[in-house]
């Protein structure tokens, strides 16, 4: 008796069930692939709201263009900061109109009555209350700066309501875990249960307890690491598929060039191999399960 | 060498037997006959090491398989077939399904062998090309030979058979006696439990058979003389 005869034992004696489970856990891996890189490329709510949100500098109307421009650079420069644009007092006057069309009136006095100011927008995983302050605290104390803009009191509203999305979209993802557990669960307990003559036919013949139970279990761990690799691998290149057609996609889940970064791969990596590792135990709790099944 | 010292057993009714002394050595084709209830079954499943005996000891090739290492039993297992009374269902299994897990059981053999091998011990049997057949469609006699074929398929050292020439049917007592004869010869070991021996092989027997409690036990050789 070899313990790779026995670590594929299922698939040689119930070759079709085997392939059903198979293809309905590359399903449910391949829900759970999409989900995780989604929400770790999007950090939940965070992207989105980076993106919608954005800090702005209200510069004072004596700031040349040059000096806009060296404190757009300066606030680049912030770790928090995605990015920093510069507007002149020309762009604001035209972004104005385009805003209230019939205000152009305004203007005939006195010339261009709006100042430049720097548009701020942060990192997505830097999109905090603290991040944003700094941000606030180093522009600040500077003297062309008049004004800033950083959405006062509905701000710290609106990241709490964040942080509840955010939790609310991490414990579904932990569901779906749970739910895809039981779902292996159940397979391997129907499975064990459907096989019992033939294991009993095996113990009676010298094959112990113990190594059925190991053998089986490190082959469903190993087709489980194998699966989920196969489906987060799947999910990722659909992303990047998806990405370069709808371009909406890419501005609320973010870019899929992303995900090779260590920030995506570690969790990747370790949303695999607990997937391995939730095989091999469903495939031991199972055997349990049927095992200890009422006659 | 299968040895049993002073083996008792113990059913809900009382003591079966106490006491047996038995001893079945190499190359010996062995039939324990008693009348239903008398625990032939029970005998197998203590020889076999599948049932600590409630006195005594079996003792095989010299190692205890009941005070010893546990992993002498799993060893003496893995070298000995076994042929139950009653045949599971086996749920829808084919044939050919019984032929692959008993595959599983004897390691190293590939599938090509295990097609060789199926399809010869079948037509040994009588049962050529039925791989296919699903199990549950057999008659008992067909299920008798199927179950014989898939424990000779491993090659087993020692085979224990319950009432396998009576559920084979009386057709096959000659044919069947000759495949006994053939395994002794290459120093294996059968051990049958019967109701009754069949008159053919009475008559290979010089005597009535020794008893042994309730049992009576008969010997054969290769040559099918009384050792």
């Amino acid at each position: 008796m070899t313990g790779s005869s026995l670590r594929w034992i299922d698939w040689k004696l119930a070759p079709k069930a085997m392939l059903r489970e198979t293809a309905g856990r590359f399903c449910l891996l391949f829900l759970l692939g999409s989900f995780l890189l989604s929400m770790l490329l999007s950090g939940g709510m965070n992207r989105f709201l980076s993106e919608q949100w954005a800090v702005t500098a209200i510069l004072r109307l004596s700031v040349s263009p040059a000096e806009g421009q060296g404190i757009a650079g300066k606030a680049a420069g912030l770790p928090a900061v995605r990015s920093a644009v510069y507007k002149d007092a020309e762009e604001s006057w035209k972004e104005f109109l385009a805003a209230y069309p019939g205000l152009s009136t305004l203007r005939g006095a006195g010339g261009n009555p709006l100042s430049g100011y720097v548009e701020i927008r942060m990192r997505p995983r830097r999109f905090t209350e603290a991040d944003i302050q700094a941000v606030e605290a180093g522009l600040r104390p500077l003297p062309q700066v008049e004004r800033i803009l950083s959405g006062g009191e509905v701000l710290p509203r609106l990241l709490r309501v964040r942080e509840w999305v955010n939790a609310f979209l991490w414990a579904g993802f932990a569901l779906l875990c749970t739910v895809s557990f039981l779902v292996f669960l159940l397979q391997e307990k129907a499975r064990s249960s459907f096989l019992a003559a033939d294991f009993n036919f095996l113990r009676e013949r010298g094959v112990s307890v113990r190594s059925i139970i190991v053998s089986r279990a490190s082959g469903s761990l190993l087709t489980g690491l194998l699966l989920s690799l196969a489906a987060t691998g799947t999910a990722a290149f659909l992303l990047f598929i998806l990405e370069t057609r709808l371009p909406l996609l890419g501005r609320v889940i973010g870019p899929a060039r992303e995900i090779p970064t260590l920030p995506i791969l570690i969790p990747a990596l370790l949303f695999l191999f607990a997937s391995a590792l939730v095989s091999g135990a469903a495939s031991s709790l199972g055997w349990r399960a049927a095992q200890s099944r009422p006659e | 060498m299968i040895e049993a010292f002073r083996v008792g057993a113990v059913s809900r009714n009382g003591t079966l037997w106490d006491g047996l002394d038995l001893a079945v050595g190499d190359g010996e084709v062995c039939v324990v006959t008693g009348p239903p209830a008398s625990g032939k079954t029970l005998l197998l499943r203590i020889l076999r090491g599948d049932r600590r005996p409630d006195a005594g000891d079996v003792v095989v090739g010299g190692e205890s398989l009941y005070r010893g290492n546990p992993g002498a039993v799993r060893a003496f297992q893995a070298t000995s077939g076994v042929i139950p009374e009653s045949f599971p269902a086996c749920g829808g299994r084919a044939i050919g399904d019984l032929f692959r897990i008993s595959s599983v059981a004897g390691a190293g053999i590939s599938a090509r062998e295990r097609k060789e091998r199926e399809e010869e011990l079948l037509s040994l049997l009588g049962l050529h090309g039925a791989q296919d057949a699903g199990f549950s469609s057999l008659s008992v006699s067909e299920r008798a030979r199927v179950s014989l074929a898939v424990e000779l398929f491993r090659g087993p050292k020692v085979l224990f058979a319950d009432m396998l020439l009576h559920n084979a049917g009386r057709e096959w007592m000659e044919m069947l006696g000759g495949l006994f004869r053939g395994l002794a010869r290459e120093g294996k070991t059968v051990l049958l439990a019967e109701r009754t021996i069949p008159e053919k092989w009475k008559a290979m027997e010089s005597r009535e058979g020794i008893v042994k409690g309730p049992f009576r036990l008969f010997r054969y050789t290769a040559k099918g003389e009384v050792p």
